[in-house]
């Protein structure tokens, strides 16, 4: 019970100034919008004021679920991936007769966050890579009915490791040992890859919006433009660069990976926009206002959590 | 009592067990406070149809609406059938009709309710069937709304329970799903083969509309 009631942010100044500048920025960016609307009444802004409007929730949401206390971060960011991963499957299509493998399925979810909650890294990174990638075919097998159960075994573990797998990285940052004069721990730098990942796909979005001419990849998202890319990548290593005081690595490292977080939240997003195009919708769901699903605002983290992860492991633990 | 026990089940531990786990979204119910009287017609393909409407109904009518169930399905034991009276607040009625005891015919059992002053919802496809299809409406709610024209029917559409819990398996999956509520509508002719056209008509539209 002390471990839920404790209030770690209080104790922590690099976290608390990250928090104050979040909430900065959304003030800006609602006043700008207001202000705009005021002087052109013209202008749609309609969609931009939702999404902003959106980010105020998330913004709160996430703040409260990673910095009042660790211990309910788990829970948080486990039912995060519950959400995507039953958005991902029901537009995906199963047959009836895989709804035992995918109850399995849904249950290493909660195994998986609590390899991480008690920081069994071994356990953690083999557990649905390897354990439920070789289980789920089995239990489909066992099921017998064969036809198209090929499609059903690599889309369902492939979703897993997309949404669980890739989401939960997010969370073992938490379970990462203490680095001796790093103050901001495994929270510093959970809150350096979420907010990185989201200022990155608003900076794509606003440098595509302004100056996009030539498009990336029209055949999969009309939006993308190599001026949104670049731009984007451009001023996220640079807000990275600022930001470095939230992680244990030096200037160079923190640009290194600040830069991987820009290109693979790139990834993450065209990867998610293509499958919407296979099955022909335009959000996964209608959760979030302005937004989509959980899934469509999730969907450069599922590529930038185990990125971020994995360099800074190596680098730094 | 019953309408206490009915709130605190539905709108709460139900609803919020369906939309969290299960991902169901709710359409707004509560432009029925101000209808008197309704006969909810919804599609059918799960057991979790009956949960979900009524988990979307407003906590001040909640007791006022009764679900119309086959007997021989929900009330198989007289244990059974008492239980699903509480707890779902069901009529029960037979699925066959009945012309030698007008008491026990489903039609006046369904009129009597309606005078009575509660409201129903009914299920015209009668069986749940195959996941996600849907199949013929029964005449027996036009009979109802023949003989009670000033009661209007309101439309609702579920896609996704047939996913979430099947008709021939007991095991509950998530699965992201939604109910949406059409507008209260009087019949326009007391025929009952354009009566069950109208329905299907309108069940067809907000099927589209998803």
């Amino acid at each position: 019970m002390k471990d839920i009631l404790r209030l770690d942010i209080l104790k922590n100044n690099d976290l608390l100034l990250i928090v104050i500048l979040i909430f900065g920025l959304l003030t800006f960016a609602s006043l700008l919008f207001f202000v705009i609307g005021k002087i052109k009444p013209k202008a749609n802004l309609k969609e931009l004021k939702n999404r902003t409007k959106s980010w105020w929730v998330m913004a709160i949401v996430f703040i409260c679920a990673t910095l009042i206390n660790t211990t309910i971060s788990y829970f948080a960011i486990a039912l995060l991936s519950f959400i995507a991963f039953r958005e991902l499957y029901s537009v995906l299509g199963f047959r009836q007769t895989d709804r035992r493998a995918i109850f399995w399925a849904f249950l290493s979810i909660p195994i998986q966050y609590y390899l991480a909650y008690i920081g069994w890294y071994g356990a953690y990174i083999i557990f649905i890579p390897i354990v439920m990638f070789l289980f789920l075919p089995l239990r489909l097998v066992l099921k017998g009915d064969t036809v198209g159960i090929t499609k059903s075994m690599s889309v369902l573990h492939w979703i897993l490791m997309l949404t669980v797998f890739g989401i939960s990285h997010m969370a073992y940052l938490l379970s990462l040992p203490e680095i001796k004069g790093f103050a901001s721990g495994g929270r510093g730098l959970l809150l350096f890859l979420v907010f990185l990942t989201e200022i990155n796909d608003v900076m794509q979005f606003t440098w595509g919006k302004i100056f996009g001419k030539h498009k990336i990849i029209p055949r999969v998202s009309p939006n993308k433009t190599w001026e949104g890319f670049i731009g984007g990548v451009i001023s996220t290593t640079i807000i990275g660069y600022f930001l470095g005081f939230l992680t244990p690595l030096n200037v160079n490292q923190v640009v290194f990976v600040s830069f991987m977080i820009a290109i693979s939240g790139f990834f993450g997003d065209v990867v998610m926009s293509s499958i919407k195009r296979d099955i022909g919708v335009k959000d996964m769901a209608t959760t979030i206002p302005g937004h989509g699903g959980v899934l469509d605002r999730i969907d450069s983290l599922a590529y930038t959590a185990p990125v971020f992860f994995h360099i800074v492991y190596y680098i730094a633990y | 009592m019953q309408k206490l026990v009915l709130n605190i089940t539905y709108r709460f531990f139900i609803r919020w067990f369906l939309k969290i786990i299960i991902g169901v979204k709710f359409d707004n119910a509560h432009f029925l406070k101000s209808e008197k009287q309704f006969i909810i017609v919804a599609n059918h393909n799960s057991h979790l149809d009956t949960m979900t409407i009524l988990a979307s109904l407003p906590s001040k009518i909640i007791d006022k609406v009764k679900p119309v169930a086959a007997a021989d399905h929900f009330g198989k034991t007289r244990l059974k059938g008492i239980l699903t009276n509480y707890f779902v607040n069901t009529l029960l009625i037979q699925r066959k009709r009945d012309k030698e005891n007008p008491e026990n015919d489903p039609i006046n059992k369904m009129i009597k309710a309606i005078d009575d002053g509660y409201s129903l919802i009914i299920f015209p496809e009668g069986t749940r069937g195959e996941p996600e299809q849907q199949q013929p409406l029964k005449p027996g709610v036009a009979y109802v709304l023949q003989s009670r024209p000033n009661i209007k029917y309101v439309p609702a559409f579920m896609v996704g329970m047939g996913k979430a819990m099947p008709k021939d398996d007991n095991l509950i999956l998530p699965f992201n799903s939604s109910l949406t509520y059409g507008q209260p509508t009087e019949i326009k002719s007391t025929q009952i083969t354009d009566i069950l056209k109208q329905i299907e008509m309108d069940l067809n539209e907000l099927k589209e509309k998803n």
